[in-house]
């Protein structure tokens, strides 16, 4: 039973183009659900009809069985933290963490008390009496988190909370987030477009394009098994090849150009025949050796050494294709040279067309 | 370094006639004189002392400061819907704002004494007060809107998400945010009526006689070098007025 439901959401500025288009997803009680999805695909408009910023032109949002679609943003009980974190700066950060306390009434003897929790949790203690400028970005950060948590909301929107930070910041602010979620346990929706964020931190992610949703399933299902072609080339480095599944001969794929291949007999039942877009992830594309029944012969062109793992990139008849190999490449793997490549039967995702 | 000779002699050149007023201020000579024959201070004691100077003083006080009540009073309001809205004929309503800047003021004074002479208000501090609140729009609109533009809407997003109603966000967050970018564009119209002359000459008749106004009258008819102290007074008015627009700039708002 979804505690939080978006029915057929659609949300369109001008009448014409729906920037979102018939959006229908649940979110149980206290999941880590992220839209992901390039800009412009409507996850953060999807987020901001949510939180009750935008009206939906069309569908129904529903909170713990109750319609929420007509209610203003202060009518709700959910908390948003912005990228741009949005914290107010005529207010130090005990007066920003308390402002949603005091407009809601929040008893004002407890007031003290509950900042202190609250800092404590978000690990800013000591900082109550500074101003939001005084803090770097990853501090104001956990502050605009803390004033969308002190209030024990429904639901946390996060729109892209940690875009604004380096590298090395936002990897810990994601465990971070991760910490602060199994701690409180509050349902928490996330948008983010970077596909590691969504990976590490997410139950499910709800994967948009063009306003629509393609997939919404747990992070390693979307990297292993995409429902669509664009699942699989937004998510994780990716070789797609083109063919046709012979609904006759289970277990056969016959690639665009490069000949009949060896797949998962059960796979290729399931699409009954027709064209398939085959997904190979680079790190099962390996050297050939006689056990594969795969093999292709590839001419290297570029190789890549990230010092724990190669990305050897060539050319097969005419393919693009990349290989991840963990460690150090034997001596035959060099630039220019031709080796023979290959890959598992169940290595292989196929996903029908439709025409 | 050519550039900077170049700055250098544009700067002085803008500030010298300041330069030469302000030791003509404390000069001995019964007339306008430099360099000054001699120093004492017995024009800025004739200054603050007598009545002639002091009532069109308190009149351009008076008159600067309801001149910048009504501009903001007309541009804030007038701002918001500006730089929030959509709606047709945006550009037409965004120069029709600045046209006071466009028109020379010797029109716009003209247009004014004919209007508040139908309505009996030359010579009165209302009919200046007015003339100056119209002359006052374009500038404090152009730093009010800016303002607004840069605010982060995100922030009342915040507040309502908070629990916070329209009037409540309005109360506790937009205004105390607006306020540095408020009080600059209040503190320009107050110089902008402070310092006009123009109209002041063709409508403030008698009754309502500026301190720019009875200079021009003083320096035609006696070239008195009081003149030369108010000059100074108005200059350090200026000049202080600058230096606190440029603190309230400074504070950081986002």
């Amino acid at each position: 039973m979804a505690y939080l439901r978006l029915d057929r959401l659609v949300k369109s500025y001008d009448g014409r183009v729906n920037a979102v288009d018939d959006i229908s997803v649940g979110i149980a009680k206290g999941e880590f659900l992220t839209f992901l999805g390039p800009s412009g695909s409507g996850k953060t408009t999807t987020l901001m009809m949510i939180a009750g910023f935008e009206e939906p032109t069309r569908g129904v949002i529903e909170l713990a069985g109750e319609d929420l679609t007509r209610h203003k943003p202060y009518e709700r009980n959910i908390g948003v933290v912005f990228q741009n974190y949005a914290l107010f700066p005529h207010m130090t950060v005990a007066r920003n963490v308390t402002f949603p306390l005091r407009m809601r009434g929040f008893p004002r003897a407890q007031l003290a008390a509950r900042v202190r929790e609250i800092l404590g949790l978000v690990g800013l203690g000591e900082y109550a009496d500074r101003y939001p400028r005084e803090l770097s970005g990853g501090q104001q950060q956990r502050v605009a988190l803390a004033r969308g948590l002190v209030f024990n909301p429904d639901v946390l929107l996060l729109d892209e909370p940690l875009g604004a930070l380096d590298k090395n910041l936002r990897e810990q602010m994601q465990v971070e987030l991760k910490r602060i979620h199994r701690e409180v346990g509050v349902t928490m929706v996330y948008v983010t477009h970077d596909q590691t964020e969504a990976m590490t931190m997410s139950d499910r992610i709800a994967v948009f394009n063009r306003g629509r949703l393609e997939q919404v399933a747990p992070p390693l299902e979307v990297y292993h098994r995409p429902r669509t072609r664009f699942v699989g080339e937004f998510i994780g480095d990716s070789n797609f090849f083109t063919g046709t599944v012979d609904a006759g001969r289970p277990g056969r794929v016959e690639l665009d150009g490069l000949g009949p291949v060896q797949a998962d007999p059960e796979a290729c039942r399931r699409i009954s025949g027709g064209r398939v877009d085959v997904l190979i992830r680079p790190e099962r594309v390996r050297l050939a050796d006689p056990t594969l029944p795969n093999s292709i012969s590839m001419k290297i062109s570029v190789i890549v050494n990230y010092g724990d793992s190669v990305l050897v990139i060539g050319d097969a008849r005419g393919h693009p294709v990349r290989m991840r190999l963990a460690g150090a490449p034997p001596a035959t793997v060099r630039e220019a040279a031709t080796i023979t490549i290959g890959w598992l039967p169940t290595d292989a995702h196929l996903i029908g067309v439709r025409l | 370094m050519l550039a900077l000779i170049l700055a250098l002699l544009v700067g002085l050149f803008l500030i010298a006639p300041i330069l030469v007023v302000i030791p003509m201020s404390f000069s001995t000579a019964i007339s306008f004189q430099f360099p000054p024959p001699g120093y004492w201070i017995g024009y800025y004691r004739k200054f603050f002392t007598s009545e002639e100077w002091l009532e069109p003083a308190l009149n351009s006080l008076i008159i600067a400061l309801g001149a910048m009540a009504l501009t903001m009073l007309l541009v804030i309001p007038a701002a918001f819907g500006y730089v929030r809205y959509r709606f047709r004929g945006k550009s037409l309503v965004n120069l029709l704002i600045l046209s006071p800047l466009i028109v020379p003021h010797v029109v716009s004074a003209l247009a004014y004494y004919g209007f508040l002479g139908r309505a009996g208000l030359t010579g009165t501090h209302l009919g200046v007060i007015v003339a100056h609140g119209m002359l006052a729009v374009p500038v404090a609109f152009l730093v009010i809107s800016a303002t607004l533009k840069g605010f982060d809407r995100n922030l009342e997003r915040a507040a309502m998400s908070a629990g916070a109603g329209p009037l409540r966000t309005f109360v506790h967050v937009t205004l105390p945010v607006l306020r540095p970018g408020m009080l600059v564009g209040a503190l320009f119209a107050f110089l902008s009526s402070f310092n006009e002359a123009v109209v002041a000459l063709f409508i403030a008749g008698r009754g309502a006689s500026t301190l720019p106004k009875k200079m021009y009258e003083s320096i035609r008819l006696e070239s008195d070098p009081v003149i030369a102290v108010v000059s100074t007074l108005l200059v350090s008015a200026v000049v202080l007025g600058v230096v606190v627009s440029v603190c309230l700039r400074r504070r950081p708002v986002a």
